[in-house]
């Protein structure tokens, strides 16, 4: 292993630079304001590649940790690393992070330069959650993702971009409060917000509890689960397509990097009290949302709903509490990252030159746009979990997980699979089968930045679904590590 | 045989600006390029920086005192009216029927009285000092009447509160007297130690209470706040919002850290409704707004809410960050009126919300500056308005006012929807208007960017102000307790 100092700093700060390049220079010029913000964004990339090589996956704990006093008075650290659970996730972000420049460098006409500057934000927050190891810092960036996205959806999205984008504000700005509350109370009983530090400690019975429920309510909000999923689709459907890749990509993944992160460990005795209760409403989120597919007549609203579906298998994974539904609760999550947004870059692509989402609005666009239609079949293979894609492989091992835990379960959430399959197939025969319809006829063809958005999601979706070994190997120390803890 | 020893020196600040002010009315009338008073009175407040930093600490008679405490407070006061000036230059040349020297001179009068509170040893130098403090500022709005009239409603409102708040005041000073025979801090905190005449003296910082949340605009006492903001000029709305609530919360502090420091449990007890109305009424009462500045005056309302819930815990570190609350509050006022001012000086109408629609367009700058700002006040991280939110907030979980916090936190969701509205409108809205974009002009946007730098540094990175308010608290506390 190479010495590299700072590496998670660097890949943290390192989108300052291309914000401040992109501030200073003047807003006609969009061109340039494009070419910084996709250089920063794949340096960064880079920079979280050389990361994951260098990382040493039989090490459970924490690598690369930087340390560093930040508040005194509240004894709080600016304290980083990664270990097998938050890995994946940053390579993940930067990509999704170089993919929305890509797919947005047509889309996206007007205000270009707060554009930019705000997905580049946005991927600092993002990073930010994922590496952090401070309760505060953690919270911190949590809560500052909220500004990109806020103006993300608001200003360059669909009609009811407004009313969307407030509810999402609202929804998750009401959803972390309880977690802050919580936080704030753990610093106070046990004086620090260091997480490494916090593992050992232990609370009150019925504190612990309620502790818990302060994380989940924030953490559920995020993925969302089933009570409190509506803003999800509203959100989704109105975003601009960058702005749906990364709800779909990152954002929602938040929420799950939470649970597996904080409420296991922190909380093992409240974990195992509430486990029935959020398998269950996992349960009813893949199938409710599952069935709320068939009747979207919006190809986006769709998705979003069949993501509400695939974060209920996450959520069940996580909470069958055995390493098998953990890892695959985590590759999931990263295919559910890769498929979902390629899913709504393919429908962006589409929007673009229509300006219809529709269903209705389309047929046969497989003879007239045959490229178009084959990526688009094979992300939703991918969705539905065929085996050779990546979908299958984390499908798999959540039910074989679930499995182990509760068998109950396992045979509803089977049920979800089926609907998932019944959905994505109709949604493809409609929109890509049947009559032409006389809208999709001279389409333009597929311009370079959807297809270097677009192709680098399908050899990760054939990778993982062929050879998902080496995925797994990153996360299969730290996950045994982390049900150690639990009794 | 008794002998006064008038130490003039501590009171040096206030003497220059009892001079440039008198000054200001005996002269202005003769000169004919009002700007003169903007440079004297840049000149008078720089030399107050000076003397305020260089002048030993020490008593004027047993009234006044300067020490760690009164002087932290007044070098705040003193950046928050040094920065005021410099946003007034530019307001005054839209607005030049107001330019007039006894603009400034006014202006300093309340900046005294402002300053002899904050630094006051017993309830009637302290009574005295908010006077001064708030009767130039009914002058002030009043001026405004060129632009509207309702100023002159504006003016009566604030000014009838302000009669009320004395009423109560000196009921509470009489009860005071009644009952000890002095009105010095030291004295109170004496009989409270022994136990002597506790009711009485409760009842007293009840109404002694009162008076301030008058004037601090808690509920149920909230009402004139909107018709005053909105009827003054703008940089007189950002001294009542910023820098008067600043020293008022200063000076209560100092009552309740000198004179009734034993009752300071009971009297978080007693606050606690009044600071979750006072959060909640405020909060809500923003929504419906369409000015912008009666916006900010509900939301200035809620505010001070917020910074009062540290009264709870009745824990000394909750004092020191009630005034980082406010301290924070006082730059993003300042910086928030600044640019209001901007806006003003290219259209009127900009001050009311739905004319503001996507003035991103042609002004980005001033677009980003009220996003962030406005954040800040919504109390998103990674603004100052979170952490200062953030320390009041674990002053209440320690001091087990666990459903307090959650249900002020619930508030502030709702507080959150007045500024994410005017955000949607900026950003996401189409342009009404066609208009010319006005020159940036230096004196207006130094403080601008300060406010914005402060918002983002301490957003990130609140330990020196927080080290450097909680270490003069320390400090302050520390030379009572030597002195007694």
């Amino acid at each position: 292993m190479v010495n590299l100092p700072n590496i998670l700093s660097w890949i943290l700060w390192l989108p300052l630079a291309g914000i401040f390049l992109i501030f200073l220079l003047p807003r006609e010029k969009e061109n340039s304001i494009k070419i910084v913000a996709l250089l920063t964004a794949l340096f960064d990339f880079l920079l979280s590649i050389i990361l994951l090589i260098n990382f040493n996956y039989n090490e459970p704990g924490f690598q690369f940790v930087e340390k560093r006093l930040w508040l005194d008075y509240l004894n709080s650290y600016y304290f980083l690393g990664v270990d097998g659970i938050s890995i994946l996730f940053v390579p993940l972000s930067t990509l999704v992070t170089v993919l929305c420049i890509l797919i947005s460098w047509r889309s996206i006409t007007e205000k270009v330069k707060e554009f930019y500057l705000a997905l580049l934000f946005t991927n600092i927050a993002m990073v930010g959650v994922f590496l952090s190891l401070d309760l505060l810092l953690f919270y911190l960036f949590w809560e500052a993702l909220l500004i990109p996205m806020y103006l993300i959806i608001g200003i360059w999205g669909g009609p009811r971009r407004i009313y969307s984008t407030l509810k999402f504000f609202l929804y998750t700005f009401f959803g972390s409060i309880f977690m802050l509350v919580a936080i704030i109370y753990i610093f106070l009983q046990h004086g620090t917000f260091d997480y490494t530090a916090l593992l050992g400690k232990s609370f009150q019975p019925h504190i612990e509890k309620l502790l818990f429920l302060g994380f989940l309510i924030a953490f559920a909000i995020k993925v969302p689960m089933w009570p409190v999923h509506t803003w999800l689709p509203d959100a989704h459907t109105e975003a601009p397509t960058a702005g749906s890749v990364i709800l779909a990509g990152i954002l929602i993944k938040l929420g799950g990097y939470g649970m597996i992160r904080f409420l296991l460990p922190l909380f093992p005795q409240a974990t195992l009290y509430f486990a029935k209760l959020i398998l269950v409403l996992s349960v009813i989120a893949i199938i409710y949302a599952g069935l709320a597919c068939l009747w979207q007549s919006d190809l986006k609203r769709l998705i979003a709903y069949s993501s509400v579906s695939h974060m209920g298998f996450v959520t069940l994974g996580i909470f069958s509490l055995n390493p098998i539904g953990i890892k695959g609760a985590i590759l999931q999550m990263i295919n559910h990252g890769i498929v979902t947004g390629a899913l709504f870059m393919c429908v962006g692509v589409i929007y673009d030159r229509t300006h219809s989402r529709a269903i209705s609005y389309y047929g046969g666009l497989a003879s007239t746009f045959p490229l178009y239609a084959a990526f688009f079949m094979i992300f939703t293979l991918a969705s539905i979990g065929l085996p050779g894609t990546n979908g299958f492989i984390g499908e798999f091992l959540i039910l074989l997980g679930t499995f182990l835990a509760d068998k109950t379960m396992v045979v509803l959430a089977a049920t979800g699979v089926i609907i998932g399959a019944a959905y994505m197939l109709w949604l493809y025969q409609r929109v890509f089968f049947m009559k032409p319809s006389p809208n999709v006829y001279n389409l333009e063809p597929m311009k370079w930045n959807e297809l270097a958005a677009l192709i680098p999601m399908i050899f990760l979706v054939f990778l993982i679904g062929f050879y998902p070994n080496p995925f797994l190997d990153f996360m299969r120390a730290s996950v045994s590590h982390l049900l150690t803890n639990l009794p | 045989m008794f002998t006064l020893n008038l130490n003039f020196s501590v009171l040096a600040v206030e003497l220059i600006f009892l001079i440039t002010g008198i000054f200001f009315f005996l002269v202005d009338k003769f000169i004919k390029n009002k700007n003169y008073a903007y440079y004297l009175v840049f000149l008078a407040i720089l030399l107050g920086f000076g003397f305020l930093m260089f002048t030993p600490f020490g008593d004027f008679t047993k009234a006044y005192q300067k020490d760690f405490f009164s002087a932290t407070i007044q070098l705040f006061l003193l950046i928050g009216a040094f920065l005021i000036v410099l946003i007034s230059y530019t307001f005054l040349q839209e607005f030049r029927a107001l330019n007039y020297g006894e603009f400034y001179g006014l202006f300093l009068f309340s900046l005294i009285g402002a300053f002899v509170m904050v630094a006051s040893q017993d309830l009637l130098t302290l009574y005295l000092g908010m006077e001064l403090m708030s009767i130039p500022v009914y002058f002030l709005i009043a001026s405004n009447f060129v632009y509207g009239r309702n100023s002159l409603e504006g003016s009566l409102k604030y000014f009838i509160a302000g009669a009320l708040a004395s009423a109560f005041i000196i009921l509470g000073l009489a009860l005071v007297y009644h009952s000890q025979g002095s009105l010095i801090f030291k004295d109170i905190f004496t009989n409270l130690a022994q136990g002597l005449n506790k009711k009485e003296l409760f009842a007293a910082l009840i109404l002694i209470l009162a008076g301030f949340s008058i004037k601090l605009s808690l509920v149920p006492f909230h009402m004139w706040a909107p018709d005053a903001y909105q009827a003054s000029p703008l940089p007189v709305t950002t001294f009542l919002a910023g820098i008067v609530k600043f020293a008022l919360m200063g000076a209560f502090i100092k009552i309740m850290i000198l004179g009734f420091s034993p009752l300071r449990v009971e009297l978080g007890t007693f606050l606690i409704p009044i600071a979750l109305i006072t959060v909640l009424i405020g909060s809500l009462l923003a929504i419906k707004q369409d000015n912008i500045v009666r916006m900010l005056a509900y939301s200035s309302v809620a505010h001070v809410g917020y910074a009062s819930l540290g009264f709870l815990s009745g824990d000394y570190l909750g004092y020191g960050f009630i005034l980082f609350y406010m301290l924070i509050y006082l730059f993003t006022t300042i910086g928030t009126f600044g640019l209001l001012i901007y806006l003003a000086s290219i259209k009127r109408e900009f001050l009311e919300i739905p004319s503001m629609s996507g003035i991103s367009q042609k002004l980005p700058l001033v677009a980003f500056l009220i996003l962030v700002l406005f954040f800040s006040l919504a109390g998103v991280p990674p603004t100052a308005g979170f952490m200062a939110k953030f320390y009041i907030f674990i002053m209440l979980v320690k001091g087990n006012f666990i459903g307090v916090a959650i249900l002020a936190l619930l508030f502030s969701v709702i507080g959150a929807y007045p500024y994410l509205r005017v955000i949607k409108v900026i950003y996401m809205d189409k342009p009404l208007y066609d208009y010319e974009k006005e020159r940036y002009s230096i004196s207006l946007f130094i403080p601008i960017i300060l406010s914005l730098f402060i918002v983002l540094l301490f957003g990130v990175y609140p330990k020196p102000a927080v080290d450097f308010i909680q270490r003069t608290l320390y400090l302050y506390m520390n030379m009572l307790l030597f002195h007694t």
